[in-house]
This record gives C-alpha cells, sequence and structure tokens, in this order.
C-alpha cells in the first residue's frame, strides 16, 4: 500500500481503519487549509476556525469507519466541518463579529491595504448578521468561488434555492451597510 | 420590493449572469453600488499549519487516557508532547532538568528546535526522525524556557502540547516552564 504522498485519500482511510493511526496525519496535512478561510468566514474568526477544523478531523477520525466512500474522504469531512461550524455559530453569537472586524483589520494591516480595512470591516460585521445559510451561500460563492452548481452537489440541494437564499443574503447585506454607514 | 432590495437585474449581476453594461441605464448606480459590495469581500487565504500537530496530539492523549496499559509504547509515539524523564540516578545539579521534545512529523524531511536556550538558532538543535516521530532530549537550566519547532528549516510550529505566548512579531512561542 502506497505509503507516500502519493497514496490516494481511500488508501490512508483504509490504512488507518486497519491500526496505522499516524497515516491520519496526512490526510489532516492534506486538507487543513482547503477549507480553512471557509471555516474563518462562516465563524469570524480564525483562531475559532483553527479549533473547529481540528475538531472536524478528530471527529472524522472517530467516524472513519462511517465514510462509505473513502476516496471522497474529502467531501465527507466537508460536511462533519459544515456541522461543526453551524453548531458553534449556535453556541457562540455574540464575540464573533468583534472577532471578524479583526481578523479582517489584521489581513489588511498585513497587505498594506488600510484604506480598505473600514469598508472590509463593515462587510464582514455585515455577514455575521446574516443566519448561517445565507452566509455559508456566500462564502462558498464568493470567497471560495464555487458555481451554483458545485455548491448544489456539495451541499445536496438545488440550484434554485441557493438563488433565493442568495438574493436574500444580498438583500440583507444591502440594508446592514446602509444601516452602518 | 423594500428600499432595501436589489432589483432582480441586480441580483443576476451579483450572480455573474449579467454584466454591468447589460443593465438600463437606470439601474446603472444601484448596480455599481452592488459590485462595490463584493469588492469588500475578503479573500485572504488562511493556513493552518499547527493543526496537523494539534489532531495528532489530541488523538494520542485520548488514547493514552483511554488505554493507560498501553501507556509505555504509547511515549515513543506521542505527538507533540513534552516529556518529563525521571533519571535513573539523582540529578547532577538540582537546577537541571532532563526534558524530551517529540513531534509527529510524517512529512517533514528535517525538524529542529529554536529557543532561548539555543538563541533561537534553528541549526543548532536538530530533532532525531524514528519513523514519522522526531525527538531531542536536553537537559536545561531550571526556569522558564521559550521556544518553536523548525520544520524544513522554513516553517515554525508552536507545540500544541504546551502553553503559548504571542512573540511580539506575530508568532506564537511554546512555554516550558521547569
Amino acid at each position: 500500500m502506497p505509503a507516500g504522498s502519493q497514496a490516494t485519500d481511500g488508501d490512508i482511510v483504509r490504512a488507518v481503519l486497519a491500526g496505522d493511526r499516524e497515516r491520519y496525519a496526512q490526510l489532516v496535512e492534506r486538507y487543513r487549509d482547503r477549507y480553512a478561510r471557509y471555516a474563518a468566514r462562516m465563524l469570524g474568526s480564525v483562531d475559532a476556525a483553527e479549533d473547529a477544523v481540528q475538531d472536524a478531523f478528530v471527529r472524522a477520525f472517530d467516524q472513519l469507519a462511517q465514510c462509505k466512500e473513502p476516496d471522497k474522504f474529502v467531501g465527507w469531512f466537508f460536511l462533519i466541518l459544515r456541522n461543526r461550524c453551524f453548531a458553534e455559530r449556535r453556541r457562540n453569537r455574540t464575540s464573533a463579529s468583534l472577532d471578524a472586524a479583526n481578523d479582517v483589520a489584521a489581513a489588511d494591516r498585513a497587505d498594506g491595504g488600510a484604506e480598505n480595512a473600514e469598508s472590509r470591516r463593515a462587510l464582514q460585521r455585515a455577514l455575521m448578521e446574516l443566519t448561517p445559510d445565507q452566509r455559508e451561500v456566500f462564502v462558498l460563492k464568493h470567497v471560495e468561488g464555487l458555481s451554483y452548481s458545485e455548491i448544489a452537489e456539495r451541499l445536496s440541494t438545488s440550484v434554485p434555492s441557493l438563488k433565493m437564499r442568495m438574493h436574500r443574503a444580498y438583500d440583507r447585506l444591502r440594508e446592514q451597510l446602509r444601516d452602518h454607514t | 420590493m423594500s428600499e432595501h432590495e436589489f432589483h432582480p437585474l441586480v441580483k443576476q449581476l451579483l450572480d455573474g449572469d449579467i454584466t454591468l453594461a447589460d443593465l438600463p441605464a437606470e439601474l446603472r448606480a444601484e448596480g455599481e453600488e452592488a459590485l462595490q459590495l463584493l469588492a469588500r469581500v475578503e479573500r485572504t487565504s488562511v493556513s493552518m499549519p499547527a493543526v496537523t500537530w494539534r489532531v495528532m496530539a489530541a488523538l494520542e492523549r485520548r488514547r493514552r487516557r483511554f488505554m493507560p496499559w498501553l501507556l509505555a509504547p504509547a511515549l515513543a509515539a506521542a505527538a507533540a508532547l513534552i516529556l518529563w524523564l525521571r533519571p535513573a540516578s539523582p540529578p547532577p545539579s538540582a537546577s537541571l532538568v532532563t526534558v524530551r521534545f517529540v513531534l509527529v512529523a510524517p512529512e517533514a524531511r528535517q525538524v529542529s528546535l529554536a529557543g532561548t536556550f539555543n538563541q533561537w538558532n534553528p541549526q543548532a538543535t536538530p530533532l532525531i526522525r524514528a519513523g514519522n516521530v522526531w525527538t531531542a532530549t536536553l537537559t536545561l537550566p531550571a526556569g522558564q524556557h521559550q521556544y518553536a519547532f523548525v520544520v524544513d528549516g522554513a516553517r515554525w510550529v508552536p507545540d500544541p502540547g504546551a502553553p503559548a505566548v504571542d512573540d511580539g512579531f506575530g508568532r506564537r512561542n511554546s512555554v516550558l516552564t521547569l
């Protein structure tokens, strides 16, 4: 069985299930950053996102035997992370907006684009006022750059229902941004 | 339609289905406002290098908690834990303590330790590889030390099994108190 970085996800999942626990680190290394930005924008904080990604990988390890298609590990893992993000937002709604604004401000400083900091901060705060469903479709389309059909496939839903969510999100963002300017 | 709602054509613009030039003249200003909204979106990528070590350390800690009879062999595979070694004979000096640093880094080609005890020199203290586990055993003076693992000579990784402090330059240093 391949042990190097060329091993497929299925190879690694099967090796871990057979008792080679340390191979799991290869899966974590391979996918830890893929959804880092999604989690950070959903939760409004890079620190909270890092905890969520870590927790999702631990949960995925616990439930690995239930991964019916090991070669599609990453899609299965995304749904675990998504559930974790939604649960986290239900638990902790209050501090995230401020964290979100701070994270965005930090990114702006790093980019040297300080003049955009306030407008980006305002949008990030407004994003945190959306429902998690609305925020998710906005993040997947306008941050991650996925098409509606790709999002629909990932979330097992329909394009018209995603568009409905997104169009409500546009209106709410406009309202939030007008209220804060 | 309320005053906050974008016109359906402007929503199509935001969806990328049409361009600003496709909008009728009376909707151009609203279209520009909508595009400015998208221009504010923060798309900076986010990287989480410490997550690998944190996940493997969490799994290892839990395994050791649930299977204490496996403690001894588990030490060899411990992920990013600092293990205190009890000396077989009395220590030569009460002010020196022997400590083992352990990191699971299956894809690393080289791991070293940089800290206050070696003037933050990433070449001074290489870790030795045994499978996926990298270790270094040091005898350090009692007191507080700060350190980080340096993976492949470039990536500074705090020890997820130890408390950390901000180094004032945007990185986290692990803290070891002996």
